[in-house]
């Protein structure tokens, strides 16, 4: 399947966020959501539709891959699906914060500009 | 010991739920899905917070998902329809609301679904013969004819059914003339062109021949309505014309 530029393209919130809670490293899919719910001190509840939904994309996109199968030490002895980032991912992710930098550094141009 | 049962009970739901999904998102999610969905049933138990409220939101949130990913995966054909179907339940809405403020509006059920399906049926012609046709004069055309034919059958059943005129079925001659003619132009815009033209032309005949048997004032208003029709028909006769002439054989 062909995979879209996606390093060049802005991102979603929600792909934002499911790139930044998996790049400490892999997780399953509470995990992710769990830590997109820390990452943004509680703003960004994602529900299973929206998770699953965006990280189909973000495969097809060869953003992220499922690393493995195994048991969460935190949780029970069940065995989980595991997402990880790709080297596309992260390659997205970075060009998103550089994006991010960009316009921080416009608004307090002006910001300060104005003052 | 009740969050349990209820949380059981959700997460068989959940997974008949998932089963709306398509097959392939299903096949790769929808372990993960139900396994995410397990672990926060146990987040909210153990929380002692009850279950309804999220177990609610968390089915709205994954319908949603299960719409997206249906309309993501349909193919041309598919949207199409969808929007369709759409387009019409909102022209639909307007008998349905206008019925609610004339008493002698009684269409009843079964009335109001052959309506529906007769927008429908309306809207998917015109999306599927203008689909085909890259040239703006000629979707133009097609909807003109397509809306100028709808009112104009509609208008002729509700005379017949309120005068008991039979006679005024005559005007259904014109659509006739516009379903022959279609197929015999194979709904190529020359064809097409002279066809309207044929129908503007019988309507204008048929004015002129069926005695109205209306008061005057009536008849003013009717002659009025015979003059609109026939003008549509006659731009949605030239739009194909202009078609024609862009290229469009």
């Amino acid at each position: 399947m062909a995979k879209k530029n996606t390093a060049q393209a802005p991102l979603t919130p929600a792909v934002l966020h499911i790139l930044l809670a998996l790049s400490t490293g892999g997780r399953h899919g509470y995990g992710i959501m769990k830590q997109v719910e820390a990452d943004s001190q509680g703003k960004v509840k994602m529900g299973p539709g929206t998770l699953y939904g965006s990280m189909g994309r973000m495969m097809e996109a060869g953003l992220i891959r499922e690393s493995d199968k195994r048991v969460d030490p935190e949780m029970d002895d069940e065995r989980r699906i595991y997402y990880e980032l790709t080297g596309a991912g992260r390659a997205a992710l970075e060009a998103e914060l550089m994006r991010y930098r960009g316009v921080v550094a416009v608004a307090e141009g002006r910001l300060a500009h104005g003052h | 010991m009740a969050t349990n049962v209820a949380g059981r009970r959700y997460r068989t739901l959940y997974g008949m739920l998932l089963r709306l999904y398509p097959q392939p998102f299903r096949d790769r999610f929808g372990e993960g899905m139900t396994q995410t969905f397990h672990d926060l049933c146990r987040e909210h138990g153990d929380g002692g917070r009850g279950l309804f409220g999220f177990a609610l939101w968390t089915f709205c949130e994954t319908l949603e998902g299960i719409v997206m990913e249906n309309i993501m995966r349909m193919d041309q054909l598919g949207k199409t329809m969808l929007r369709v179907a759409l387009g019409a339940l909102a022209v639909w809405m307007v008998p349905l609301v206008a019925s609610q403020f004339f008493e002698d509006w009684h269409w009843g059920v079964g009335g109001f679904v052959r309506v529906y399906v007769l927008f429908f049926l309306t809207g998917m012609v015109m999306a599927l013969v203008a689909r085909r046709m890259g040239v703006w004069s000629y979707k133009a055309g097609v909807g003109l004819a397509l809306v100028a034919g709808f009112a104009l059958g509609w208008s002729t059943m509700v005379q017949v059914a309120d005068s008991g005129h039979p006679e005024r079925l005559w005007y259904h001659s014109v659509l006739v003339v516009g379903a022959i003619g279609a197929c015999l132009a194979r709904l190529k815009a020359p064809g097409l062109a002279w066809t309207l033209f044929a129908m503007a032309a019988t309507l204008a005949l048929i004015a002129v021949m069926l005695p109205s048997g209306a008061p005057p004032y009536l008849a003013r208003n009717m002659a009025i309505g015979h003059g609109v029709f026939v003008a549509l028909f006659t731009v949605s006769g030239l739009l194909f014309r202009h078609a024609s002439l862009a290229g469009l054989k």
